[in-house]
């Protein structure tokens, strides 16, 4: 159980290698988005974007974001799990 | 394959709203009623959100991560995986904006009932025909059910006017481009639930 706890930390520890660093080096844009830019719908505002829009925290580097908005999502995921304990 | 908001007609937003909650519910009911765990339900979304962090950079401006229904669906069975899945959508959703709130339905459907449902079938099945080959059949089951996934996508957003193409165009664009993606998708469920194995094994 704590074994599975620590593999997500290290996950998410690693994940801007990926997620932000990879990422900037590519090029990435999320497919669907540059579909929308093609024919317009870019500009469509999100009616709802977020506390930590696309995985940023306001005002801090992407890459410490990237892995502060990972920990609370998985923080929040795990909730259950930490507050319940395995029930057999 | 998260849908933005503005992308979906409201109609087709909202019925996906509706179906996704049915099956959720429904889902809900018989995992607990079956004596399922919310334990397993927290860790496996909290581990397929972790690596689905993993975002893996392809030259060209795009990127492949693993989408997880279908392993959710493997691991869990197909309840405790719409479950897990859905867990997963709704925190992506709220906390980073990632997939449209008013097209939660939608990704629900896709992912949480498409993507799990279909892979654990495909699961079931591949592993009767192949003799219990584990590797085999959670790489099909991976592989076919996020294809099958981006084309029930690519069919809510040519159903919606708002989207200028009109289904002859994001359909086989979606299908096609996640049957590439999803290769990897495939590998990683196949590995994954060759070291594990499906629910019930």
């Amino acid at each position: 159980m704590r074994r599975s706890y620590l593999l997500i930390l290290i996950l998410v520890l690693v994940s801007p290698i990926f997620g932000v660093i990879g990422a900037d080096i590519v090029g990435y844009h999320e497919p669907l988005d540059v579909a929308a830019e093609m024919i317009g719908l870019g500009e469509s505002e999100p009616v709802w974007s977020g506390i930590f829009p696309d995985y940023t925290v306001p005002g801090v580097p992407d890459v410490i974001g990237y892995v502060i908005s990972g920990l609370v999502g998985v923080g929040v995921l795990l909730l259950p799990a930490v507050l319940r304990g395995r029930r057999d | 394959m998260h849908i933005p908001d503005g992308f979906l007609s409201p109609l087709v937003a909202l019925s996906l709203y509706v179906i996704s909650l049915i099956v959720v519910a429904y889902s809900g009911r018989r995992y607990f009623r079956e004596g399922g765990d919310i334990y397993y339900l927290s860790v496996m979304a909290a581990g397929i959100f972790a690596a689905q962090m993993l975002n893996w950079p392809i030259p060209g401006g795009t990127s492949a991560h693993l989408v997880g229904g279908a392993l959710d669906g493997v691991l869990l069975g197909p309840f405790g995986g719409c479950l897990a899945m859905f867990m997963n959508l709704l925190v992506r959703c709220i906390l980073m904006g990632d997939g449209g709130i008013t097209a939660l339905g939608a990704n629900a459907f896709n992912m949480a009932v498409v993507d799990v449902f279909l892979g654990y079938l495909i699961y079931k099945v591949a592993m009767r025909m192949s003799g219990g080959r584990k590797f085999l059949s959670g790489f099909l089951a991976g592989w076919l059910a996020i294809a099958a996934a981006a084309v029930a996508c690519g069919v809510e957003i040519g159903l919606s006017p708002q989207f200028g193409y009109p289904l002859s165009v994001t359909v086989p664009v979606m299908g096609a481009w996640h049957l590439a993606l999803g290769l990897v998708e495939g590998l990683a469920t196949g590995f994954i639930v060759s070291r594990v194995g499906g629910v019930g094994e």
